[in-house]
């Protein structure tokens, strides 16, 4: 341990640094405005009561009002009147800024909404492109047929296309199509995932050929053979690759970013939180990263929990 | 083409049905590989010889003068540099220190695994949310970086001239100074990708046989510095490699953080507006396709390129291991 002190010291300078910024967003996710503005209270920030501006100036009484709740304060001429009300709604318009923060973040803005497209589409794209490459990963890797070896080197030659790189082209075909502002847009660029054929395929060469023969005896047509015996077999792998999607795809930003106008009820959740972004007035620091930190945190969290899943997923590409 | 070769050996016997049903199963995929891969491809060559728009019902060929404007405009000069730059700077960096951080965990054991853990986390984490988090960082007046920097005020701190320019007239705006904007994005990127690296590197590093060491030992490597030269280093060439190229492609990409930093423009005086982002603004928000798809051409290029390279390094084996 004597001789390895340094080894610690300069990784724990790195593991500041990476922290860093996950550590000022959950705390500044915690802290009141004023707090963030000088910089003050610690992690937790001090979760004084606050009173949200916004919502006083929201409900600050008229006549009407005042009127109305004359008979709740006998004997007090509308000034009084206009105070009880005020100290009423304040008091109903403080709460501590933890909480203002969230419930600013999900009222704000339809975060839930965004939550569940993101949801919706990284799902989406994972099963269809499972339903599409396995298939044809076990054509290639188990079937003999004339054209084959062709068929796998048009697999490598796509394996070279980025699929961000082509967004233009992509976007105006979609834009053809009139299925810009859908959910299909977002979806349908993600549907080929050649990686994933080529990954299937490189898994399914080890599958012994015996298991496939013996379904054949059993009646078993390729296409059931697909789905029940490689299907099972593949669970690993699939889980793996299943990481390597969803990770990617709930974290993409610019794919939506360009498909997506305007139309708030297809945000996925970073248009979202940059959409919260763009309207802020600066002060509103606390509700914005609250929200950054519920889009952060589903993922961060799966990755705490299984770790080694988690690499072996992202890091996928790096077995070819 | 050299990858085509990479197939199967041995030629299959042809059979009629097991034919059949092998083109019925790869057809969805095969079909969605030409709608969705090369399609796009081609459309992007054709459009990035014409003025074609959204909305208009034809277009003019124009020649090679969008690659013109491409190598002539002092906007796209721009935009090459803030690529390059971006470029040159991560995935040096980044792979740099993925492999020491990779060297320094390994050579820890179990212990080494929280750190393992720790900086995996920029990898997973939306990168726009993270990007919103570092603007907060580096507000010239309420962030955190400022802040801590302005707490070496008055101390020897003050020696360094950065310190003492900065306690006198303020520590740097980051974000709106186009001396620092690129290499702020740029050190946003080292800081998510590095992590990924280091993964790949510690796989490779486990692959590294113990006895490879015990010979190196034998031949007179004693120090560690020797043994990493004549073993760890070549071993881990093919890995190499890989992170090399992937850093690369992924750089090339990069968009999101830009994007939320400067919405419009790419930066103070266009100093980071790199070639997805012009992509976007261009070829999207401009509705100007031709320019934009003759980027998406120059881009598409160099991407392949790079892969190429990497696997005729891989085909070549660069495995001394």
């Amino acid at each position: 341990m004597t001789r390895e002190w340094w080894k610690h010291l300069v990784l724990i300078l790195g593991a500041l640094i990476v922290l860093a910024p996950f550590y000022m967003m959950v705390s500044y996710s915690f802290k009141s405005p004023g707090e963030i503005d000088r910089g003050e209270g610690g992690f937790f920030g001090r979760q004084e009561v606050m009173i949200d501006p916004r919502c006083v100036a929201l409900r600050q009484p008229d006549r009407a009002d005042i009127e109305a709740a004359r008979s709740r304060f006998p004997g007090q001429d509308d000034a009084g009147v206009q105070a009880a009300l005020l100290a009423e709604t304040e008091a109903a318009c403080s709460m501590r800024p933890v909480a203002f923060n969230y419930t600013k973040a999900f009222t704000e803005a339809p975060l839930m909404r965004y939550l569940l497209n993101g949801v919706i589409v990284t799902v989406s794209i994972f099963l269809i492109q499972i339903v599409v490459a396995l298939p044809a990963a076990y054509a290639l890797a188990k079937l003999k047929f004339w054209g084959r070896e062709a068929v796998f080197g048009l697999v490598l030659f796509c394996l070279l296309i980025p699929v961000h790189a082509i967004a233009l082209p992509l976007y105006i075909l979609l834009a053809k199509l009139g299925l810009t502002n859908t959910y299909a847009a977002l979806v349908v660029p993600w549907t080929i995932s050649v990686f994933g054929i080529f990954l299937m395929r490189q898994f399914f060469m080890t599958v012994p050929d015996d298991l496939i023969d013996a379904a054949r005896m059993d009646g078993m047509s390729e296409f059931a053979i697909v789905w029940r015996v490689m299907l099972p077999t593949a669970i690993p792998a699939l889980l793996a690759f299943a990481i390597f999607s969803i990770v990617a795809h709930w974290n993409d930003y610019f794919w939506p970013r360009i498909v997506v106008t305007g139309n708030r009820d297809l945000f996925t959740p970073p248009l979202g939180l940059r959409e919260f972004k763009g309207d802020g007035d600066g002060s509103f620091f606390g509700p914005m990263m609250a929200t950054a930190t519920v889009i952060v945190t589903p993922l961060i969290v799966a990755f705490l929990i299984a770790q080694r899943r988690f690499i072996e997923g992202i890091t996928l590409s790096g077995m070819k | 083409m050299a990858v085509l070769d990479m197939g199967v050996a041995a030629h299959p016997k042809p059979n009629n049905h097991e034919a059949r049903t092998a083109w019925g199963l790869a057809a969805p995929a095969l079909a969605l590989m030409f709608l969705i891969l090369l399609v796009p491809v081609i459309v992007a060559g054709v459009l990035s010889f014409t003025n074609y728009s959204l909305g208009n019902s034809g277009f003019d060929w124009v020649g090679t003068q969008n690659y013109e404007r491409l190598f002539t405009r002092s906007t796209y000069e721009k935009m090459f540099i803030a690529t390059f730059t971006y470029v040159v700077t991560v995935v040096p960096i980044s792979v740099g220190l993925g492999l020491g951080a990779a060297l320094l965990v390994h050579s820890l054991g179990r212990i080494g695994d929280i750190y393992k853990t720790i900086y995996f986390l920029p990898v997973m984490a939306t990168l726009l949310a993270m990007a919103i988090a570092w603007e907060f960082m580096l507000h010239p007046t309420i962030g955190m970086v400022n802040r801590t920097l302005a707490m070496a005020c008055g101390s020897w701190f003050e020696v360094i001239p950065f310190f003492a320019n900065g306690c006198n007239d303020g520590f740097p705006l980051w974000l709106g100074d186009r001396d620092y904007a690129i290499w702020v994005v740029c050190f946003i990127g080292v800081w998510q990708g590095f992590g990924f690296n280091m993964v790949l590197f510690l796989s490779g590093l486990t692959s590294v046989h113990r006895e490879l060491y015990h010979a190196a030992e034998m031949d007179g490597a004693r120090s560690g510095w020797d043994r990493f030269w004549l073993v760890t280093w070549p071993a881990l060439g093919p890995t190499t490699v890989f992170v090399v190229t992937i850093s690369c492609i992924r750089a090339f990409q990069v968009f999101d953080t830009i994007e939320a930093f400067w919405p419009q423009g790419g930066g103070p005086n266009k100093s980071a507006y790199v070639m997805m982002f012009a992509i976007f603004e261009k070829g999207v928000q401009q509705n100007l396709i031709g320019i934009g798809s003759a980027i998406t051409v120059l881009f598409l290029i160099f991407v392949m390129f790079l892969t190429l390279i990497q696997r005729r390094l891989v085909e070549r084996k660069v495995h001394y291991g």
